[in-house]
C-alpha cells in the first residue's frame, strides 16, 4: 500500500492542466462534504437553549436544529456521488499514463488503487482547505465549543479522504486499465452484488443517522421526519432500479426497430450499461422527490401559517419563512451539485470516447448525429425516471396536505409539478454544456493515436 | 494513363511548429491502389487526411473528380466522406456499443436507408469479408482481424470511389494482416474502388499497384529533384 500511496503522490505532484482541474473539482466535493460535516457537528453539539445570531435564530433551540443536522447530512448524498463521478473521470483522462503502470507490471489492482488513492489525496486537500475556513467561524461564534465538537471534527476531516477513497473505489471497480492503452469498462455479467449494496447501504445509513437525530415529538408518526425520509428513499430507489430497467427496456426496444442513427447509437449505448444511467441519474431522482414533495410541503406550510394568523404562532413568521427558506435553499443546492455531477458525467462520457468520435466524425459521420446521440442518452432514460420520482414526491405533500386538513389550502397543489419539469429541463441543459466539448473532440488531431 | 481521380498538389500542413507535409504532390488514378510508405513521422496520415478532406492544407490544392476539396465547405467535405469516400483506420472507426451488422449499417442510415433494407446489405457485406455469423458481435468480443474485417465492410458499404485506408493491419499479426489486405484488395479490384494505402510495412505495401514514399513531408521523388 505504501509504495501505492507514493506513486499517487508522484503522480497527483506531476499531473498537467487537465489533471489539476480534476484533483480541484475532486477537491471542492470533498471541501463541501467536510464543510457539511463540520457544520452538522457543531450544530448537534449544542445542548439547549442559545441565542444565535444566524438564520433568524433557527439554531436556537434542539428540535430545529436536528432538522439543521439532517439536512446537512442529507447533503452529503449528492456531493459523495460527485466525487464519485470525479474519480470516473480521472479514470478516463489518465487512461495512458494508468496504461503506463501496466506495462510497467502493475497489476489492474494496483492501478485501481493508485487511483483511489490519487482521489484520497485531493480530498484530504479538500477537507483541510474547509476546516481551515471553518474553524475561524466556529471560534468566532462560539467563544469555547468543548472538546467533543473538535474530537469529531478531527474525525469528520479525517474521515472525508478515507470516504473519497472508498467512493473512487467503487466507482472504479468496472475499470480496468489495459497495458496497451485502453481503459474500459468491464461489462457486468451475472452477479452484480456491490452494485446493488452500495445504492441500499447509503441511504439506511442516511435513515438510521436520521432516525437518531430527528425530532421525534413533531406532529406524531405520520409525520415523522422517520417515516418521510423512509418514503423518500423507496421512491428515490424505485426511481433508480425503474431508471436502470427502463434504460435497458428502451435501449433494447429502440436499438431493434428505430431508422434514425442518432437513436440508434444512444439506444445501444443505454442497452450496453444501462445501469450507468441510472447511476449518474440516482441522484437527480432523489432530488427531484425531495424537492417536489418540499414545494408541496412548502405551500400547505405557508398557507397554513397565513390562516393562523400571526397571534396564535409562537414565534415571529420570518422564523418560520426562513426555515423553509433555508430548507429550499439546500435543495437548490443539492440540485446545483448534481446538475454539476451530471455535466462532468457527460464530459466524462465524451472524453472516455473522443478518439472514437473523431474517427466517426473523419468517416463523415454528422456532429449533429452525434451532438443527438449524447442527449438522447440523458434524455431516454430520465423521463420516466423523474416523472416517478415526481410522483412520489406529490404523494408525499399531497399526505401531508391531507394530515394538515386545513381548509383553503389545495389539496393537490399545482406547483410542485413544475419541480420534475424543471429539473429535467435541467438535466437536459446540464447534458448541452458538454456539446462544445464534443465538437473539440472530433477534431482531426484526435486521430493522431487512432 | 487516365486522368487522376485525386490530385493534391503542393501540399503543406504543419501541426503547430511541426511541418508534417512540405509540398508533397501525389496523384491517384480510379481503381488504382495505391501504397504511401515512409519512416513514423513522415506525414503519411497527414498526407491522407489532407487528401480525404479530413484537414485542410495550409498551401497546396486537393482536386477529387475536378472539385476543389481544400476550398469546400465542412458539409460538402462531410458528404463527400460520407458517399464518395470509406476510411479505414488501425482501430476505433467501428462504434464500441453497435453490433458488427449495426456498424456496417451506420453509413446506409445516414444516407436514409429503411433499417432493415441497410441491415440486409450490411449482412451481405460482412458475409464476403468472411465475418457472417458475427453480426450480433460487438467490437471488444471480436479479434482484432475480425474487427478491422468489419470496419473494411464499413467502408465499403456505400460503395465509395475511394477507400483512404491509414495502416489498416498496424494492430494485427501477419495472418490476420494478410487476410484484411486480400479481403481489402480483392474487393477492390472487383469494384474498381480506388484504394489509398498507408503504411510503413514493405509486404502490406506488396498488395498495391504502385508504391510512394514519403521522407519528411515530401516523396522521395519529389526531394530527389528538388536535390538535383
Ligand atoms: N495533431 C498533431 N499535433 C502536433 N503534431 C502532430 C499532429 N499530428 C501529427 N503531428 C506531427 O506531424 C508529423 C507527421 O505526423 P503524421 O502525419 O502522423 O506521420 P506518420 O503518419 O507518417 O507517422 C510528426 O512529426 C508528428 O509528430
Ligand atoms: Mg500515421
Amino acid at each position: 500500500m505504501s509504495v501505492e500511496l507514493r506513486l499517487a503522490w508522484l503522480l497527483t505532484k506531476d499531473s498537467d492542466r487537465r489533471e489539476r482541474w480534476r484533483v480541484l473539482l475532486t477537491a471542492l466535493g470533498a471541501g463541501l462534504a467536510t464543510g457539511f460535516g463540520l457544520g452538522a457537528v457543531a450544530v448537534a453539539a449544542l445542548r439547549g437553549h442559545h441565542n444565535i445570531a444566524l438564520a433568524s435564530g433557527l439554531l436556537n433551540d434542539q428540535g430545529e436544529r436536528s432538522g439543521i443536522v439532517f439536512t446537512l447530512l442529507l447533503l452529503l448524498v449528492p456531493v459523495l456521488g460527485f466525487l464519485g463521478q470525479c474519480a470516473r473521470v480521472g479514470a478516463v483522462h489518465r487512461d495512458r499514463r494508468l496504461a503506463g503502470l501496466r506495462l510497467s507490471g502493475a497489476t489492474p489492482g494496483q492501478v485501481r488503487r493508485i487511483a483511489g488513492l490519487e482521489a484520497g489525496l485531493a480530498c484530504l486537500a479538500g477537507s483541510m482547505a474547509a476546516s481551515v475556513c471553518f474553524v475561524p467561524l466556529l471560534l468566532h461564534l462560539w467563544q469555547a465549543p468543548p472538546a467533543t465538537v473538535w474530537v469529531a471534527g478531527t474525525l469528520v476531516v479525517l474521515a472525508v479522504p478515507v470516504l473519497g477513497t472508498l467512493v473512487s473505489l467503487l466507482a472504479l471497480r468496472r475499470v480496468v486499465a489495459e497495458p496497451l492503452g485502453w481503459v474500459r469498462r468491464v461489462r457486468p455479467r451475472g452477479k452484480r452484488g456491490l452494485g446493488l449494496l452500495f445504492p441500499l447501504v447509503a441511504p439506511a445509513g442516511v435513515l438510521v443517522v436520521g432516525m437518531l437525530v430527528a425530532p421525534r415529538s413533531f406532529g406524531g408518526f405520520y409525520t415523522s421526519p422517520a417515516l418521510v425520509l423512509a418514503v423518500v428513499i423507496v421512491t428515490g430507489l424505485s426511481a433508480v432500479r425503474l431508471s436502470g430497467v427502463t434504460s435497458r427496456r428502451i435501449g433494447r426496444h429502440l436499438a431493434e426497430r428505430t431508422g434514425d442513427p442518432a437513436v440508434l447509437i444512444a439506444a445501444e449505448r443505454l442497452r450496453d450499461d444501462p445501469w450507468a444511467a441510472a447511476r449518474t441519474h440516482a441522484a437527480v431522482l432523489l432530488v427531484t422527490v425531495v424537492g417536489t414533495g418540499f414545494m408541496g410541503v412548502r405551500q400547505v406550510l405557508l398557507d397554513t401559517l397565513r390562516l393562523r394568523g400571526p397571534d396564535t404562532l409562537a414565534a415571529d413568521i420570518s422564523f418560520y419563512t426562513t426555515g423553509i427558506d433555508l430548507t429550499g435553499a439546500a435543495l437548490l443546492l443539492a440540485l446545483a451539485i448534481t446538475l454539476f455531477g451530471l455535466a462532468v458525467g457527460t464530459a466524462e462520457s465524451l472524453a472516455t470516447r473522443r478518439r472514437g468520435l473523431a474517427a466517426q466524425a473523419a468517416a463523415g459521420v454528422p456532429i449533429a448525429v452525434l451532438a443527438r446521440a449524447l442527449l438522447l442518452e440523458t434524455a431516454l432514460p430520465l423521463a420516466p425516471a423523474v416523472a416517478l420520482a415526481g410522483l412520489g414526491g406529490m404523494g408525499i405533500s399531497t399526505w401531508y396536505a391531507l394530515l394538515a386538513d386545513t381548509e383553503g389550502t389545495s389539496v393537490l397543489p399545482l406547483v410542485p409539478l413544475l419541480v420534475p419539469v424543471a429539473v429535467y429541463a435541467a438535466c437536459i441543459l446540464a447534458a448541452a454544456t458538454s456539446l462544445p466539448l464534443l465538437r473539440r473532440s472530433v477534431r482531426p488531431a484526435e486521430l493522431r493515436y487512432a | 494513363m487516365s486522368t487522376p481521380l485525386l490530385t493534391g498538389r503542393r501540399l503543406f500542413k504543419a501541426h503547430g511548429s511541426t511541418p508534417a507535409l512540405r509540398g508533397a504532390s501525389v496523384e491517384l488514378h480510379p481503381g488504382e491502389i495505391l501504397a504511401v510508405t515512409g519512416a513514423s513521422g513522415s506525414g503519411k496520415s497527414t498526407l491522407l487526411h489532407c487528401l480525404a478532406g479530413i484537414v485542410r492544407p495550409d498551401e497546396g490544392t486537393v482536386e477529387y473528380a475536378g472539385e476543389r476539396l481544400d476550398e469546400a465547405s465542412e458539409a460538402r467535405l462531410g458528404e463527400l466522406r460520407r458517399t464518395e469516400f470509406g476510411v479505414v483506420f488501425q482501430f476505433g472507426q467501428l462504434i464500441p456499443e453497435l453490433t458488427a451488422v449495426d456498424n456496417v449499417a451506420l453509413p446506409l442510415l445516414l444516407a436514409g436507408t429503411p433499417r432493415q433494407a441497410a441491415r440486409e446489405r450490411a449482412i451481405a457485406w460482412l458475409e464476403r469479408f468472411g465475418v457472417r455469423g458475427q453480426e450480433a458481435l460487438r467490437p471488444g468480443e471480436m479479434s482484432g482481424g475480425q474487427a478491422q474485417r468489419v470496419s473494411l465492410a464499413r467502408a465499403l458499404v456505400t460503395g465509395p470511389k475511394v477507400v483512404f485506408a491509414d495502416e489498416p493491419t498496424g494492430a494485427l499479426d501477419s495472418l490476420s494482416g494478410e487476410q484484411v489486405m486480400t479481403a481489402l484488395t480483392h474487393t477492390a479490384r472487383e469494384a474498381a474502388t480506388a484504394v489509398l494505402l498507408i503504411t510503413h510495412d514493405a509486404q502490406v505495401a506488396a498488395y498495391a499497384d504502385r508504391e510512394v514514399t514519403l521522407r519528411d513531408g515530401v516523396l522521395a521523388a519529389e526531394a530527389a529533384e528538388v536535390a538535383r
